[in-house]
């Protein structure tokens, strides 16, 4: 760090208080915004951050005029919180940051207008990252990381502020979003359900009136959280508007989508094309798709055995699992279709050894009752319409479309 | 009643041998005994007389007491209108224990109505009580004998302001006017409230001229040169009800102004002028003041004018004003005095009524050595202070009350009826509101009054502090402008140094310039040691309460207070601060005051209806202190504050002195130390005598779980495990389970090797398993209380699991499963595959979460997944997700481990998905034999041994028939399901056993049945 003189310093501490002074004078919020972003490491607040160090009596300068003293709560901890994070005291910055934060949200609440709502984003933003960075320290050094935790239940007081009615509310999404983030990151979330509730049950606020980004991510959370539920329509509802409304530029935002979208609709028996997994890199679906094209349950079980601790991680594994039902359909019906070929009179009565032969064909052992098993289960659940007879051993299938798609439905239960 | 005016004459005699301390003393106990005696008119009246003869001869002044104590039929004068009119809309209140405070309502609504103009008067009346205390302050160093005199009259009137404090209690009928004449905040707002304000306004005015009274009457005595008396204590007074007054009226604003003010104090006319509206009225005022003699006058004074000069709405107005500056600057000033009572509260009447005297004497001889004065003034106000406790106290009450009049006397009532304790309690919380306002005041003082009363009044200017230390008090509070917390803080310091800078007699000597600004905790220690000089009985808890070191901690819940005040010592400055600026701030003109300020009248005082009920609590005060302030709980939260306040006020007075002092040594060590509670608390229960007893037990446990919460709140890591630690000596194997309700005792836990030959008995033993998850607990228990956790624990934990898991008791299961869990993170060694395979099991069988599936799925290692126990657990997920009926009960024969056991418990559920499914997918029939294969009936329950033995055909039957399936027999006689009928009928049927908690397998009996 270059010498930097107490003149340069105080200078530097004195310009930011006017400009942060000038923003709220002038109800700049992406001005203020811009002065809160301790993390964004713009050279304006590092070189502040250096000042501070410098000139360590910066609460004086505060207290010096009217002008900023009436915003020291907000200011002096936010000083505090920028020099601990230049020298790298995670804890401290993160300490005092929330404090300025809480500081500032009284401010806010006094604010009529939403237009400080900027930076209001951004302190949201910053206090989230600033405790992921915090736990993750503290979670190296063997101590309990709870700052996250922490975080979400300030950001909870943050929505409160805005979750009401009035001009305010149209940010209330955004912390929603960052509470999402949260939840998802602690795997507390059914914590996300009261926020949901409070956002999706509001007559008075058209959710449509929130900003395009808000909406993404939130649509992105809620299907998340609908897969978890295996609630295939729903999610896919969710993810596809999301999708449809994800800017085309953040690509690794549509990925993110496409990597919950694609499952779901494979579950509901629409297989994307090999263009787009390419384009998005979500290669690991490849031979899933692949498996489900062609029957191919071996296929499957490597694909998901060779990605489980991905498939795990992102909480897809369970549906992808599913889908085995659906490869079993399809090798039936591949089964069905040589018949047919063979002898299209007989083609609808299947013998089980003929199945099971196929099976070990795969290199899969299966005895006989499991494949009936299968067999019968394919039937229950309405992805082969005939029936089965035990004494015959034979499945006897409709002749009149023996493998219904799923069309968009999801397999019955 | 009764009781009062003999307390008083007693007082009286005892005081007569002084001869200007006696008048004192007389005067005082008269105006008590007539406080007091609101029941008994006559007594009342002529000891009012003599104290009027006394201090005024003219007989406007003796009305005017009248109608000011007694705010009854006795006067025509203004104040009787406002006592009218105060019973008018109080009527209820005047129910409240005594005729008296049914007078003063009266005399305040009639007030209230004529102050709606008023409203505007809140920032003024503060703004006067600040300057009031910036010339009492002033004053008090002033070496010239009118200065000393001014001085003891401020001295009277933070006295008073105690006393008023009390009486708003009694007042407790208007609840508005209690907030609003506390809260100065509700004051400004009370522009809002235009009726309600004004008469909380009066009401406070009311006793602000009592207590003004009262000083004059003092000044007077000491005096006994009634020139000496007008000019100095005169003036003070006039100056503070012109201040007041003018805020109220349009006029007041003019005198409102520093310079003016104080030219209207100079004046005296400031309540003529007030009451009649006019300027001219001022000069009579003044004037008469002046030249009556009677000390008791000046609020007696103000009423008489009124009445002559003006309307009589006007000058009960104006009175009432003037009174309320008074009152401020009562107690601002009583601040210190009520130190002192605190410090006092042990001692006898006599002494107290002798220490008033000596006080009285001091502060003639303080006249002349202003420094003198100022000790002396401290002495006197304890000697008042505590009074109100003991016997003597009650008269001092009394007296008190007949300056605030209506508030005290109401009080004084209850008080009588108490007895002493009452009294005390009531006399020290009193005491210990009036202190934060004083100190508030102080401070509000400094700030802004300070030089414009110094530049507008000659005749306070003597009495003003230096310049340097105005300077000193304007940096000091410079530094917090923002704050208003710490402002207060601040404040209770700079009212402390600069009390301990008059007792030292160094106010004009020192170097204030140079004077280090925030040295709080010295300050403190200063103060705490000045007090307790006058009155070794002083309670440690209200010297430190002035401290106010912390900011104000406004969460701390009504607990938080009780114990801040008995441990006030031992709990940490800023609690106690705290807690002080609470019941006490109120009195300051600040607004976090305010609040707490309206608490405390809310207490007292309530509303009219509860008023009426305060005798009825009074008496049962009488019985226990603690026990009224408990009934004032109920009524509203605030009030659980100030009574829980008052009620350990009381618990104080009556704890024995030495004891106190110990107490309050080995606080003011503790307070170094940080905390303390407990010692404390323990040190003074046993000490607390009867009725407080049971309150005191209240309070320490209250303080008890205060300080857990404390150590919660600190760092786990701070907490010494190692030392709370048990030992275990105990050496029989065999030991029954019972749950903990205190510390464990080491002599019932045993140690180590004991507990292993536990384990293994239980292991072998034959009994049943309620015996052994008995066994198994309270080796588990033993484990715990010792901290042991090693290999042993594990295995008792694993142990029990099984054992649980065997007998189909998953809620134990459970309980050890996270146990284990914990045990296993740690490093510990166990049959950790086994046991995650049953986790495993647990999640996809019994809690079906999926996203708790696939955190436990993906914290499996891959060397886990090669596990036997584990690939089974996996695979029975896969059966159980795709709904592979086949391969489930293919695994569950297979299962290693208990893993048997937990499938057990999802049996039943498969074979009713697997029957559902077969009959919907299979025609025309599927053969029961192949049903009873593949679902796992094929002797797995047969049992050899009986006589019935179940074959899997049979129980297949049986468990088909049970769930509706519809059954043929085909040709060749071999049973047959028909599959389409028995898609429409199957059904799960309710489980025989079914409990109403919904698991069965805690059923007593069936454990019974299935464990012995």
């Amino acid at each position: 760090m270059a010498y930097l003189s107490m003149g340069e310093s105080h200078r530097r501490i004195t310009d930011y208080l006017n400009r942060f002074v000038d923003a709220i004078n002038y109800q700049d919020g992406d001005s203020l915004a811009r002065l809160f972003s301790v993390s964004s490491d713009t050279p304006s607040l590092l070189s502040l951050a250096d000042a501070l160090n410098v000139f360590q009596d910066a609460n004086r300068l505060i207290k010096q005029s009217e002008k900023f003293s009436q915003f020291g709560e907000v200011v002096a901890p936010f000083f505090r919180s920028l020099q601990s994070y230049r020298l790298g005291n995670l804890v401290d910055a993160y300490r005092a940051f929330e404090k300025a934060s809480n500081a500032f949200i009284q401010e806010f609440r006094n604010w009529e207008s939403g237009w400080a709502l900027e930076a209001l984003y951004v302190i949201a933003y910053e206090i989230r990252v600033l405790a992921e960075r915090v736990d993750r320290e503290l979670a190296s050094n063997g101590k309990s990381p709870e700052k996250l935790k922490g975080a979400g239940s300030f950001l909870m007081k943050v929505f409160g502020v805005l979750a009401g009615k009035g001009p305010k509310r149209v940010g209330a999404l955004y912390v929603t979003c960052q509470l999402f983030k949260i939840y998802f990151k602690l795997g507390t979330v059914h914590l996300c359900r009261s926020v949901i509730r409070s956002i999706e049950t509001a007559r008075i606020f058209d959710f449509e009136e929130f900003p395009t980004r808000d909406k993404v991510t939130y649509m992105y959370y809620t299907g998340r959280l609908e897969v978890l539920n295996e609630n295939f329509p729903a999610a896919d509802q969710k993810l596809s508007y999301a999708l449809t409304h994800c800017s085309l530029n953040k690509e690794a935002n549509i990925r993110m989508i496409l990597k919950y979208l694609i499952p779901v609709k494979l579950s509901i028996g629409i297989l994307p094309k090999k263009q787009l997994l390419e384009n998005y890199n979500l290669v690991e679906y490849n031979n899933i798709v692949e498996a489900l094209k062609r029957g191919d349950l071996r296929l499957l079980r490597s694909a998901l055995q060779e990605n489980e601790d991905q498939f795990l991680r992102s909480g897809v594994y369970l549906v992808l699992e599913k889908l085995e039902l659906q490869v079993y359909q399809r090798l039936l019906k591949k089964i069905y279709i040589i018949q047919k070929l063979k002898d299209p009179s007989k083609a609808h009565q299947m013998k089980l050894e003929v199945i099971v032969k196929a099976l070990k064909w795969l290199e899969i052992e299966m005895d006989v009752d499991e494949v009936e098993c299968i067999v019968a289960i394919l039937i229950y659940k309405n992805l082969m319409k005939g029936y089965f007879a035990h004494k015959s051993k034979v499945v006897v299938l409709s002749k009149q479309d023996p493998f219904p798609k799923l069309n968009g439905k999801p397999v019955a239960t | 009643m009764m009781m009062n005016q003999g307390v008083n004459a007693q007082a009286v005699a005892a005081a007569d041998p002084n001869s200007l301390e006696s008048r004192y003393a007389f005067d005082a106990n008269q105006g008590q005994a007539q406080s007091y005696l609101p029941s008994a008119s006559g007594s009342e009246a002529a000891s009012w007389t003599v104290h009027k003869v006394e201090g005024y001869p003219s007989q406007d002044g003796v009305p005017a007491n009248a109608s000011y104590q007694h705010g009854q039929q006795p006067e025509p004068h203004t104040k009787n209108v406002q006592d009218g009119s105060y019973v008018a809309p109080l009527s209820s209140s005047s129910t409240v224990g005594t005729a008296s405070a049914p007078q003063d309502y009266n005399s305040y609504t009639s007030y209230s109505n004529t102050t709606d103009p008023y409203s505007a008067y809140s920032g003024y009346y503060n703004g006067y009580q600040q300057q009031t205390n910036n010339q009492y302050s002033q004053q008090q160093p002033n070496p010239s004998y009118s200065q000393s005199v001014e001085a003891y009259q401020n001295t009277g009137a933070a006295y008073q302001p105690n006393s008023s404090f009390q009486n708003t209690g009694s007042y407790a009928g208007t609840a508005s006017y209690s907030t609003t004449y506390y809260n100065p905040d509700n004051y400004q707002t009370a522009g809002g409230y235009p009726s309600s304000g004004y008469n909380n306004q009066p009401t406070a005015s009311n006793t602000g001229s009592y207590a003004n009274y009262t000083s004059y009457q003092y000044p007077n005595y000491t005096s006994d040169t009634s020139s000496a008396y007008g000019s100095g204590s005169a003036p003070t007074t006039f100056q503070q009800q012109y201040k007041q007054w003018p805020e109220y009226y349009s006029q007041t604003e003019v005198t409102c102004a520093p310079g003016t003010e104080h030219l209207s104090a100079a004046g005296n006319s400031n309540h003529g002028s007030s009451l009649p509206s006019v300027s001219g009225g001022y000069p009579t005022p003044t004037n008469q003041p002046q030249p009556l003699p009677p000390p008791p006058p000046p609020p007696s004074l103000n009423p008489t004018w009124r009445p002559e000069t003006s309307s009589s709405v006007l000058p009960s107005m104006q009175p009432a004003g003037a009174a309320s500056g008074a009152h401020d600057n009562y107690w601002n000033q009583t601040a210190p005095s009520f130190q002192t009572h605190l410090a006092a509260p042990t001692q006898p009447l006599y002494q107290n009524s002798l220490d008033s005297k000596t006080s009285y004497e001091n502060f003639q001889e303080l006249k002349t050595a202003p420094q003198g004065q100022n000790s002396q003034y401290t002495v006197y106000q304890v000697s008042q202070n505590y009074q109100p406790t003991s016997p003597t106290v009650l008269s001092f009450d009394a007296r008190r009350v007949s300056k605030l009049q209506i508030p005290t006397n109401p009080r004084i009532a209850s008080n009588a009826a108490l007895g002493i304790a009452k009294i005390e309690k009531d006399g020290s919380a009193a005491n210990s509101l009036p202190r934060p306002a004083y100190v508030s005041v102080a401070v509000q003082k400094p700030k802004d009054k300070m030089s414009s009363n110094n530049a507008a009044d000659p005749m306070l200017k003597p009495t003003m502090y230096p310049k340097s230390l105005c300077g000193y008090v304007e940096r000091a509070f410079g530094r917090y402008k923002d704050d208003d917390k710490k402002r207060e803080a601040c404040e209770a310091f700079m009212k402390e140094i600069i009390t301990e800078a008059i007792a030292e007699g160094t106010l004009y000597t020192r170097d204030w310039d140079s004077m280090p600004l925030f040295t709080l905790p010295d300050s403190h220690s200063v103060n705490n040691e000045n007090i307790q000089s006058p009155t070794p009985a002083a309670i440690p808890n209200y010297k430190k309460s002035p401290i106010r070191r912390s900011k104000s901690r406004w969460e701390p819940l009504p607990e938080v207070k009780m114990l801040d005040k008995p441990d006030s010592a031992s709990n940490e400055t800023g609690k106690f601060g705290s807690w002080d600026k609470r019941t006490f701030n109120g009195y300051s003109a600040t607004k976090d005051n305010s609040l707490s300020s309206f608490r405390f009248s809310a207490s007292h005082q309530k509303t009219p209806s509860k008023s009426a009920q305060r005798p009825m609590k009074r008496q049962r005060i009488v019985n226990g202190a603690g026990l009224t302030n408990n009934d004032d709980d109920a009524s509203s939260d605030g009030d659980k504050d100030q009574s829980l306040t008052a009620y350990y006020s009381g618990a104080m007075a009556l704890a024995d002195n030495p004891e106190e002092k110990k107490r309050r040594e080995s606080r003011s060590k503790r307070f170094e130390r940080g905390q303390g509670h407990r010692p404390d608390i323990n040190y003074f229960k046993p000490k607390n005598a009867g009725p407080a007893n049971l309150y005191t037990k209240r309070a320490s446990a209250l303080m008890l779980s205060k300080s857990f919460d404390d150590s919660a709140n600190q760092a786990v890591e701070d907490i010494d495990w190692d030392a709370l630690t048990v030992k275990g000596t105990c050496q029989e194997i065999e030991k029954r389970f019972l749950r903990l309700t205190s510390a464990p005792d080491p002599s019932t836990v045993r140690p180590e090797d004991v507990l292993e030959k536990a384990l293994l008995m239980v292991q072998n033993s034959q009994k049943n398993y309620l015996y052994k998850c008995d066994q198994l607990k309270s080796i588990r228990q033993d484990l715990t209380v010792q901290r042991i956790r090693n290999q042993l624990t594990v295995k008792v934990y694993e142990t029990h699991a099984r054992l649980a898991m065997e007998v189909g008791d998953l809620a134990e299961f459970n309980q050890c499963q996270s146990q284990l869990q914990i045990l296993y993170s740690e490093g510990i060694e166990g049959c950790l595959m086994e046991f995650a395979a049953y986790n495993l099991l647990c999640v996809i069988l019994h809690s079906n979460n999926k996203r708790d599936l696939l955190t436990s799925m993906s914290r499996l290692t891959q060397e886990a997944k090669e596990d036997v126990a584990v690939k089974h657990a996996l695979a029975v997920r896969a059966a159980v997700t795709s709904g592979n009926y086949v391969a489930f009960f293919k695994l569950y024969k297979s299962a290693p481990n208990l893993n048997t056991c937990l499938m057990d418990l999802y049996v039943e559920k498969m074979r009713y998905q697997a029957a559902v499914c077969m009959s919907k997918s299979y025609r025309p029939t599927v053969p029961i034999s192949y049903i009873a294969q593949i679902l796992g009936f094929s002797n797995a329950t047969a049992e050899g041994n009986g006589e019935k033995v179940l074959t899997g055909l049979d129980e297949c039957l049986e468990w088909l028939k049970a769930h509706g399936a519809s059954l043929i027999t085909d040709n060749t006689g071999e049973m047959q399901l028909d599959a389409k009928a028995s898609s429409s009928t199957l059904f799960m049927p309710e489980p025989e056993d079914a409990v109403a908690h919904g698991d069965s397998s805690l059923a007593v009996n069936d454990f019974l049945a299935r464990t012995s």
